[in-house]
């Protein structure tokens, strides 16, 4: 069963981010991984993971392609652009 | 409230209480005519550099002691690594306490200028460096909660 919380990057949408991440769901799809084990894998702090699943911090392209490992799925599988945001 | 928010909270009336409470004692020797800052102003240079010292320490044993209640109150030992996150909300936080502190020389130099006595200057800055602290602070916290 698929919560709804965790469905897609709606909160990064909400806070204004041109990037939007799928971050939960793919925590989820991981055996729910939790926010502390990503956060150990990616090296950043929990505070860290916190921000980017709220879209309140955009990672470097070095930590979105160490997500990426860790989900091992593509890296726009993770992270999408979205051009609507800059008009 | 994350861990580095309360720090950000603790430097700031860390900060406030250290000046408040050392430019309480200088005024204090002033008025029992230890030394004339209006005048001497190589006592100045005295004042900034002991000022300097008992910050520091202060503020590390102020840290000390955060740590150890904050430990006791969220059973979390371990303080949080520094990510690229914190450094980048470091380096924003920085230049705004940077713009505020330039900010405040060039009104201190600028009313120099206009006649106020040098010793007012020597004040304004002290001043300006706390608001400049203050900002620094203030700005990481914003920064913390908002995004960066």
């Amino acid at each position: 069963m698929v919560r709804k919380s965790i469905i897609t990057g709606k909160e990064s949408e909400m806070a204004g981010s041109k990037i939007q991440n799928n971050i939960r769901r793919l925590r989820f799809n991981a055996g729910e991984m939790t926010q502390q084990e990503l956060a150990d894998r990616v090296r950043v702090s929990r505070q860290t993971i916190v921000a980017i699943e709220k879209g309140n911090y955009s990672p470097s392209l070095e930590l979105a392609f160490r997500f990426a490992h860790v989900f091992n799925t593509p890296l726009e599988e993770v992270f999408s652009y979205d051009p609507g945001h800059d008009k | 409230m994350t861990y580095q928010e309360k720090q950000n909270i603790v430097h700031i009336f860390s900060g406030v209480l250290i000046t408040a409470i050392f430019a309480w004692i200088v005024y204090q020797r002033q008025l029992q005519g230890v030394f004339d800052l209006s005048r001497d102003f190589s006592k100045w240079g005295l004042v900034f550099l002991i000022f300097i010292g008992v910050s520091v320490v202060a503020r590390i044993i102020i840290q000390i002691i955060f740590h150890i209640f904050n430990a006791i109150a969220t059973r979390e030992e371990e303080v949080p690594k520094e990510d690229e996150r914190d450094k980048l909300v470091r380096l924003k936080a920085t230049r705004n306490s940077y713009y505020a502190f330039s900010g405040g020389f060039v009104l201190s130099v600028t009313a120099l200028a206009l006649g106020m006595p040098v010793h007012g200057m020597f004040i304004g800055l002290v001043v300006f460096g706390l608001i400049a602290e203050i900002i620094d602070h203030g700005s990481q916290i914003y920064y913390y909660r908002k995004g960066v």
